[in-house]
């Protein structure tokens, strides 16, 4: 075996630049695709934490007709005995009742469609994170009455500043138009620009004044310990009590959800795109070693070396190829991404297009040991598959190759 | 005794389209300790004679028999470890693996014997003495001139302890000193050492130490005579 190695080794480096690109090639095709999946599992992560964490959380209870219909009258019934509940339940960390309807703003400039999202400021807080999204003016905890804070998307696009007033116009629980003039305290910018032009905040009490004579909850928003524990926390809520609907995150985001399956799908396409670029490289470099070196077999054959080691050695100049390529192409991705993970990548130069679409210009790049172990078993596999064709052919030579010339 | 022995030995190449009759009936054998070269122009028959001895093609009728085996019968493997216990080659091109040393190269052969580490260390230094590559012993291929590497490849074919030698055209690429050289060696390895050697060749210099010249036409013994070889000095 250790003659083998020998020979395979030192059959690599006949050919120093040839072999040096190749390895360079792995060594760099590994590193971007193993950096490229960590940026794109750290873009899904972040972005389904931040969803879930900002707003969405792990699981929101509805009237079952709300979220199409989106009318006040769709309130939930006696979520008094919802949120005792919810109170008892172990397995909830924290939970919000929100005021919702959609409605118009209209400012000085214009009016506009959107969604006036009324809340419980203590709970929210408690809940969600998306008073950290504020980026200037206060938060609905300000002294001022009828408080109302806009993305900054909205206040752009209507010219709007800190202290100026809007109306907003809805439809109470009696269906009849009401209007509310409104004080901005502050402005928000969530990672999705989208959002932020659809989307204000008042406070529950004084949204509730004019919706209703009496306190209305829309939506109960539900922060668990765990995640997993949304698919059984669901189902019991919904058995216990009738006339409402609760529904997972992956359920009440079904985009959200299936950025998460595209994220898995994505990993596969990148991997498979490096791998097969891997393999074509294998098997060029492999058979033109091969073909090269076609008397040399003939002679090994000839003085007496099986067809079983001539077959080994071929597949050890692979192995050893790509293994010096694809090691420190893994070594250098962990330092990367161990780097980044920390320091977060500014993606800022793409990130107007990508705020738009809902994503953070900061990225933390995510590759769990498992991804790890995952994309250098499969180099392995491939290694192994591309090396077999040309070990094959290397088998097959005639012993008769030694007597002939070049 | 005879080492060698063919019986009706024959070869066909193409034998659906065109065929091309290598070796026609080739009846002959080889004694232990001899000096032999086959002679012949081209296509009579000479280096497929000694790839059917060294058990590197297959006849088409026939059959080569070595020390009481005849293996034209044996498995594509058993004739490699057969090759790898009996057989020694030297090829015309010398076709010594670029990337090793003479010394690598001649253990090589007794590494795939899976001998003692040390005696292959010590029978490589010993062999490269005796043909006079003591002192380049660390050289590869490259760095060695034809005539070297020719030196080496006897040195690598006598490693393995053969019972016979094969060389095919073995002074074919190699100057006149570099070939008498060559021949020195070998010849000198025959009666020091008795090893047998067997020549496929064109060369007049080998054909003038061979002690035993087969005449090889048209794929069949035209002669076979055994000579007096006068050695000068």
């Amino acid at each position: 075996m250790k003659t083998l190695l020998t020979i395979a080794w030192r059959n690599i480096w006949r050919h120093p630049a040839r072999s040096s690109v190749m390895i360079i090639a792995i060594v760099v095709g590994l590193w971007a695709g193993v950096v490229t999946v960590g940026i794109m599992n750290g873009m899904m992560i972040q972005r389904t934490n931040y969803m879930i964490e900002s707003e969405i959380t792990h699981a929101q209870i509805h009237h079952p007709e709300f979220l199409s219909e989106g009318y006040s009258r769709l309130y939930i019934p006696d979520h008094g005995n919802i949120t005792a509940w919810l109170d008892e339940d172990e397995r909830v960390q924290s939970y919000t009742n929100r005021t919702l309807t959609d409605g118009m703003i209209q400012s000085a400039v214009k009016t506009s469609g959107i969604r006036i999202r009324g809340v419980d400021i203590e709970a929210e807080r408690a809940t969600t994170t998306f008073h950290e999204n504020m980026t200037e003016g206060e938060y609905l905890d300000s002294d001022i009455s009828n408080a109302v804070i806009v993305g900054e998307a909205l206040a752009e696009a209507h010219n709007m500043d800190i202290g100026h007033r809007v109306v907003l116009t809805f439809e109470n629980v009696d269906n009849e138009l009401t209007s509310g003039a409104y004080n901005i305290v502050g402005f928000f910018r969530s990672a999705s620009v989208n959002y932020d032009e659809r989307n204000v905040f008042v406070r529950a009490e004084d949204f509730n004044r004019l919706l209703s004579p009496e306190p209305l909850v829309h939506e109960i928003a539900v922060m668990l310990n765990h995640e997993e524990m949304a698919d059984g926390f669901v189902n019991d809520v919904n058995s216990t009590f009738s006339g409402i609907e609760a529904q997972t995150w992956r359920q009440l985001s079904p985009e959200l959800s299936m950025i998460v399956e595209l994220g898995g799908v994505m990993m596969v396409v990148i991997t498979a795109i490096i791998m097969i670029a891997l393999a074509f490289g294998i098997l060029n470099t492999m058979l033109m070693a091969l073909f090269e070196r076609m008397r040399e077999l003939g002679m090994l054959i000839s003085i007496g070396m099986s067809r079983m080691r001539v077959f080994a050695m071929i597949m050890l100049e692979s192995m050893i190829l790509t293994f010096s390529g694809a090691i420190v192409g893994m070594g250098i991705a962990v330092l990367h991404l161990s780097y980044y993970k920390d320091a977060g990548m500014n993606i800022e130069v793409f990130a107007g297009g990508a705020a738009q679409l809902g994503w953070d210009h900061i990225i933390y790049p995510v590759l769990t040991t498992n991804e790890y172990v995952a994309i250098l078993s499969v180099v392995i596999c491939i290694t192994l598959l591309a090396s077999v064709y040309p070990a094959i052919k290397g088998v097959r030579v005639n012993p008769l190759e030694a007597s002939k010339s070049n | 005794m005879a080492i060698i022995k063919t019986q009706d030995l024959s070869k066909v190449y193409n034998p659906d389209t065109i065929p091309v009759h290598a070796l026609r009936d080739v009846n002959i054998s080889f004694e232990e300790g001899e000096f032999t070269a086959v002679r012949g122009p081209s296509g009579s028959g000479k280096t497929t004679l000694l790839n059917m001895l060294g058990g590197l093609d297959k006849p088409t009728g026939g059959s080569v028999w070595i020390n009481g085996e005849d293996i034209s019968a044996m498995k594509d493997s058993d004739r490699i470890d057969f090759r790898l216990k009996n057989i020694g080659f030297v090829f015309q091109h010398y076709n010594l693996i670029p990337v090793f040393t003479a010394r690598e190269n001649v253990s090589f052969i007794m590494l795939l014997q899976k001998r003692d580490k040390k005696e292959i260390q010590k029978r490589a230094d010993e062999l490269l003495d005796q043909v006079g590559l003591g002192e380049r012993k660390d050289a590869r291929p490259v760095q060695l001139s034809g005539g070297q590497q020719q030196r080496v490849a006897v040195a690598r074919a006598l490693a393995s302890e053969p019972k016979f030698i094969l060389a095919d055209e073995p002074t074919a690429n190699l100057d006149t000193k570099a070939a008498m050289n060559l021949l020195d060696i070998m010849e000198r390895m025959n009666k020091e050492e008795n090893v047998t050697f067997i020549f496929s060749t064109h060369d007049q210099r080998v054909i003038d130490r061979a002690r035993r010249v087969v005449t090889m036409v048209d794929g069949a013994i035209h002669k076979d005579e055994v000579k007096e070889v006068t050695q000068a000095g």
